[in-house]
């Protein structure tokens, strides 16, 4: 089946934006080694955030522009994703608090909250189309 | 809500994929619609009786 206007369009933001926060996070990576100071660090550390905006920029403009059905599904996918995560962060912090399981560093729940909530809007999204498409 | 989408695509020899093209939607939410697991919006429900040349009351019925 043929892909919508729409989703090509995505496509053609999506790929190259994540192409270039993988060479910008190892190019930035490799630069912090030789950088001394606060400020050039600060603006070099968060360079690889940059081309996550135009990520979201992506999704945001496909989920405005795809018709109503596939709209719905974003949704309440992302809705499902953030509720799960928030759940699970929340879990996670109580144990944490807790002693229950061994302290990890900030940055790494921090850099996990976007992947993560990813992750799960993958599979509540996959989970809704399915149930859409049953009963073909 | 109950519709007869399909039985009137299906009279003109459309495919989902077809009318898809006709309402600008894709062929997962025309079969979404048709088969009842999805109610359109109002306009998308204009535009459906508009490609079939009917009134919105004679396609979508209130379901039981």
């Amino acid at each position: 089946m043929a892909m919508r206007a729409v989703h090509k369009r995505y496509l053609r933001e999506f790929f190259p934006a994540m192409a270039g926060y993988v060479v910008i996070l190892f190019a930035s990576l490799f630069w912090l080694r030789t950088l001394d100071g606060t400020l050039a660090r600060a603006a070099v550390t968060v360079l690889p955030a940059i081309p996550i905006a135009f990520v979201i920029r992506a999704m945001v403009r496909v989920i405005r522009d795809q018709d109503e059905l596939e709209r719905r599904i974003d949704l309440e996918a992302i809705a499902i994703a953030g509720g799960i995560g928030v759940f699970g962060f929340l879990t996670y912090g109580l144990l944490l608090n807790a002693k229950v399981l061994p302290d990890p560093t900030g940055a790494a729940v921090a850099i996990w909250v976007f992947p993560i909530l990813m992750g799960l809007f993958g599979i509540a999204k996959c989970s809704m189309r399915w149930y859409y498409r049953s009963h073909e | 809500m109950n519709n007869r989408v399909r039985e009137l695509r299906t009279a003109l020899g459309w495919s989902q994929a077809d009318l898809g093209e006709r309402l600008d939607v894709s062929r997962q939410t025309v079969n979404a619609i048709e088969t009842g697991k999805y109610d359109p919006s109002l306009p998308l429900a204009f535009k459906i009786a508009g490609v079939f040349s009917l009134s919105i009351e004679s396609i979508f019925t209130p379901g039981a």
